[in-house]
């Protein structure tokens, strides 16, 4: 424009003559470009062609913005504005959108001649009258819009945004309450009852007509001001955030049974038809479309491009919103699993179409560790979580890297609870009330072979390889080791499986000897079904056991036959069944003494004899704390029959058969147990009120007393703490007999080869240490750190790094 | 009891080869010495006998070394003896060959430090174990056979009990 005014001056003094005729077309001429819908008359044509004729016709244009750029800031802005303030607070709603719409349709009446001006003059241009050139109509007018924009909304006041905002929310609600149907009241209807859904003003008054009305004359009018996009699309993107948002909390959260995809895009279709008021132009969208909500997707109807832009942007909203509140819920949502599987579904859709997987990562990560992975919760519930977790996630991401990182901290963290492998192998074996779901998992159609995993010729089709999506963790399985199978899972928890069938053997082996009917039908289900994971040389231990119960049984009705055989005399008094294991393939069992009363161990020895005459060169080591006793108690008054009690007080009670009164000593003696345990042995008796105790630790046989029916029927009697007791040691007595027995080891070769290194101690170990499933290898750190332990206590030398033994004499 | 010194799988090759203790073992009967041994090596280690105790040498099971400590109120009180074993491949239908590696004055112990006694060599059975050879060879030591010694001089001095410790202890060398 610079260049343009240079140019003026520079062609004034060409015509130095500059002849009122010039001065007069030049009035003549710009009058009638700013004269709204004059044509040109012929006398203006004649001016116009002097004008160019000196070179003056290029610069209408630039008098014609030069001119709206003056009247835009000298009268019509200032005016614009204040119009509409003006009215500040006192009016109605109804009243502000007048106020809003007559602003503009001022703002367009002032500014009308100068826009219809430069068409006139573009359209000229654009027709080469008079020798006539420049830019074309299209280019002035932009230059009028960028002026009109630059000047009005240069730095508008907040009251403009907030009357466009509340005009569209008005519109929108109005416009969703007609087209919507039942769908408008829900979401709008306030508190007021009478009032109309669409405008909220009492039925009477309703103006939800002229609020269409007004819509549509407001668009036409920013259309027309090119202001369209400027003015509203902010309005707009609030509006659509706001809405989704609210509808998207009164209908989804918290409801996880249900998917909402359909729904939303109903709705949002049923938005897109105000879009298309809001952007209605003189064009295509002033015919208003009434969009069919029963139609689910009408792309016709939203033909225009900012139609479509905006489509697009509703969908953006719409998933974004969506993954943020469903990130929110997301441990909920995993622990409603399966129920909550379609918010798993409408999430996965959703979280593909926007960036959100680091967002969710990290807030799954952190709600796992705030409400799952502390003191308070029960081992169990964690791994029903996890296992939940591992479910919705592999819907969730197929490529399980959400699976893999976001439960990393559960796996690491059920790695310090202590009873993680107890609960899983309970839970596999249907035991835990919790975690059932392994036990079915379990028994699936098709188990995963846990050492298949690896193996990489399974048919994999090259065609659907997908890359890792970008967060997956780099490690050195890759992506098909990523396995997503519940137990293969749990059982990577401790990175071996041999733990577990340990731990399994353990569990086994207590099942086994606590129920005594050598009936082993569902222990034999459960072994195949882990013999189908583990493989068949790991169960191996567990079949034998089993077998034993087997033998036993056959065992044990051998020897009842021969008995039977025998005279009335040589009846042995007590009906003695036994289990027979084979000690090398059952866990260690726990040891405990105890000296049976000698009617008991005539009868054990009878059976002894029987059964090594049956199998040669065998015999039986009895172990006799781990049996059960049922028993018929006679007293002068009652009689409890059919008790069922542990050894140990079968054989307490049975001495008071000879005696009526024990002190605890001459029990202890007789016993061979130590006086603490059998204080808490005799606690059951006295519990039942069979015996009593007397000053001075006797206790006596209560011959008469208060009958306790509950002791008619048969009874389990088993002393409270003595439930969790298990047969078989714990890892931690475990750990001190291997440490035990390394310890015997080491004290032996130094003893006999006076003095080594750590290497050749570690060296030796290794070689001559049977191991085996209890006694398991001990690294080099580990044994450095034992070794230390005993120079601390004395009981070794070392010096530069030789150990010996201290001189004994 | 004499079949059980017979190595049955040598026995089942060749008789002549059994009587010889079957030098050339197959590996498979090697294998199950070594397992023997392993197994022979842990009694002892859970057996916490006092006074006896041996190890394997080196990496070789077939080679041990054994402690012996004199058993109380016995001359050899407080004096500690080593002892070689070696294992043969027909062992346990062998018997391991067994000698005094410290210098031992008694009567059925030569200068060598070859034991005389009776379970290491005609009476040797399968059915014993380095346990049983270590317990027998540390009550030798107190209740020597005189009838047969290899240690003539060891043997006349051993009635008198007290001639023969101070003789014993003045010339004891680890």
């Amino acid at each position: 424009m610079e260049e343009m005014v240079v140019e003026l001056n520079s062609g004034e003094p060409s015509a130095p003559g500059s002849d009122q005729g010039v001065a007069k077309a030049w009035e003549s001429v710009t009058a009638a470009l700013v004269s709204p819908g004059s044509s040109l008359s012929e006398q203006d044509r004649l001016n116009l062609a002097l004008l160019c004729s000196h070179g003056l016709g290029r610069l209408l244009g630039v008098w014609l913005l030069e001119s709206l750029q003056v009247r835009l800031s000298s009268s019509v802005v200032p005016e614009f504005w204040s119009g509409l303030e003006q009215p500040q607070d006192q009016l109605e709603e109804r009243d502000r959108a007048g106020v809003l719409l007559s602003a503009f349709q001022t703002l367009l009446d002032r500014l009308d001649p100068f826009l219809s001006g430069l068409e006139q003059l573009g359209a000229w241009q654009a027709e080469g009258r008079c020798g006539l050139s420049g830019p074309g109509p299209g280019a002035l007018q932009d230059r009028a819009f960028t002026t009109i924009r630059a000047l009005l909304l240069f730095s508008p006041p907040t009251v403009l945004q907030q009357r466009v905002l509340e005009f569209y929310s008005r519109t929108f609600s109005v416009y969703m309450s007609r087209e919507g149907g039942e769908d408008g009241p829900e979401v709008l209807e306030g508190p007021d009852g009478g009032a109309c859904p669409g405008c909220r003003a009492p039925a009477l008054h309703c103006w939800c007509p002229e609020a269409l009305q007004r819509l549509q004359q407001l668009s036409l009018a920013l259309s027309r001001l090119q202001l369209l996009e400027w003015v509203s699309a902010e309005a707009v993107t609030a509006i659509l955030h706001r809405l989704i948002e609210q509808r998207m909390e009164q209908h989804c959260r918290g409801e996880y049974e249900r998917s909402f995809l359909l729904d939303f895009q109903e709705w949002l279709e049923l938005v897109l038809g105000w879009l298309g008021k809001v952007f209605a132009t003189e064009g295509g969208g002033a015919a208003p479309v009434p969009m069919d909500p029963s139609v689910p997707s009408t792309p016709s109807a939203c033909g225009s491009p900012v139609l479509k832009q905006w489509r697009c942007h509703m969908h953006q909203f719409f998933c974004r919103i969506y993954v943020n509140m469903r990130i929110e819920e997301l441990f909920s949502i995993i622990r409603d699993f399966p129920e909550s599987k379609p918010a798993i579904e409408d999430l996965k859709f959703c979280l593909e179409r926007t960036n959100q997987r680091q967002q969710l990562l990290t807030s799954l990560k952190s709600a796992f560790e705030s409400r799952l992975l502390h003191p308070g919760v029960h081992t169990s519930d964690i791994l029903t979580v996890y296992i939940s977790a591992i479910k919705a996630l592999r819907e969730l991401d197929p490529s399980m890297v959400i699976l893999q990182v976001a439960c990393q901290p559960i796996r690491k963290y059920l790695r310090t609870r202590e009873d993680t492998v107890r609960q899983i192998v309970a839970g596999l074996t249907g035991d835990a009330e919790a975690c059932s779901d392994l036990a079915s998992e379990l028994s699936r159609g098709d188990p995963v072979t846990l050492e298949m995993q690896d193996s990489d010729d399974e048919g994999n089709d090259p065609e659907d390889w997908a890359p890792d999506p970008t967060d997956a963790v780099p490690d050195k399985l890759g992506s098909k080791r990523r396995s997503s199978d519940i137990i293969s899972l749990l059982v990577s928890i401790y990175g071996s499986k041999e733990i577990f069938i340990d731990e399994y053997r353990t569990v086994l082996a207590d099942r086994l000897l606590h129920q005594l009917n050598y009936n082993t039908a569902r222990e034999i289900r459960n072994v195949e079904l882990l013999k189908l994971r583990f493989g068949e040389s790991h169960m191996h231990y567990c079949e034998v056991m089993l077998k034993d119960m087997a033998d036993s049984r056959r065992i044990n009705s051998h020897i009842r036959e021969e008995e039977s055989k025998l005279s009335e005399e040589e009846q042995p008094p007590l009906a003695l069944s036994a289990i027979v294991l084979s000690s090398e393939f059952w866990p260690t069992l726990k040891e405990e003494k105890l000296e049976l009363p000698a009617a008991v161990c005539h009868a054990m020895e009878a059976y002894t004899r029987r059964y090594e005459k049956l199998k040669a060169m065998r015999t039986l080591s009895w172990k006799p704390h781990l049996g059960s006793v049922t028993l018929d108690l006679e007293l002068e008054d009652r009689t409890l029959t059919n008790l069922t009690v542990s050894p140990f007080h079968a054989a307490i009670i049975l001495h008071f058969q000879e005696k009526s009164s024990w002190t605890l000593e001459e029990l202890s003696v007789k016993l061979g147990a130590p006086k603490e345990l059998l204080h808490r042995k005799l606690a059951l008796w006295q519990q039942q009120g069979v015996l009593r105790e007397e000053a001075a630790g006797r206790y006596v046989v209560m011959e008469t007393g208060a009958t306790r029916d509950r002791l008619d029927r048969g009874v389990m009697l088993i002393d409270s703490d003595e439930e969790r007791d298990s047969n078989t040691t714990t890892q931690s007595e475990q750990r001190e007999e291997k440490l035990q027995l390394f310890w015997a080891y080491i004290q032996a070769m130094l003893t006999n080869l006076d003095s080594m290194t750590l290497e050749r101690i570690h060296t030796m170990l290794r070689m001559f240490v049977a191991t085996g499933p209890v006694v398991t290898e001990m690294d080099v750190n580990e044994l450095e750190a034992f070794l230390q332990r005993k120079v601390r206590e004395h009981q070794l030398i070392v010096s530069t790094g030789i150990y010996r033994l201290p001189k004994t004499s | 009891m004499a079949s059980q010194n017979m190595d049955p799988a040598a026995a089942a090759a060749s008789s002549a080869a059994a009587l010889k203790g079957s030098e050339s073992g197959s590996s498979a009967a090697r294998g199950s010495v070594t397992k023997r041994l392993q197994q022979e090596l842990m009694t002892l280690m859970m057996s916490g006998d006092k006074g006896i105790s041996a190890f394997p040498e080196s990496d070789n099971l077939f080679k041990w070394i054994g402690t012996i400590d004199g058993a109380q109120g016995t001359v050899y009180e407080g004096l500690r003896y080593r002892l070689s074993l070696d294992f043969p491949a027909g062992y346990p239908y062998q018997a391991p060959r067994v000698r005094f590696v410290t210098p031992c004055f008694h009567p059925n112990v030569d200068d060598q430090g070859a034991i005389c006694l009776d379970i290491l060599k005609d009476k040797w059975s399968a059915l014993y174990d380095v346990r049983s050879i270590l317990l027998s060879v540390q009550s030798l030591l107190g209740e020597p056979n005189n009838d047969s010694p290899l240690n003539t001089a060891a043997a006349e001095l051993w009635e008198n009990q007290d001639a023969f410790r101070s003789h014993l202890h003045t010339t004891f060398q680890q």
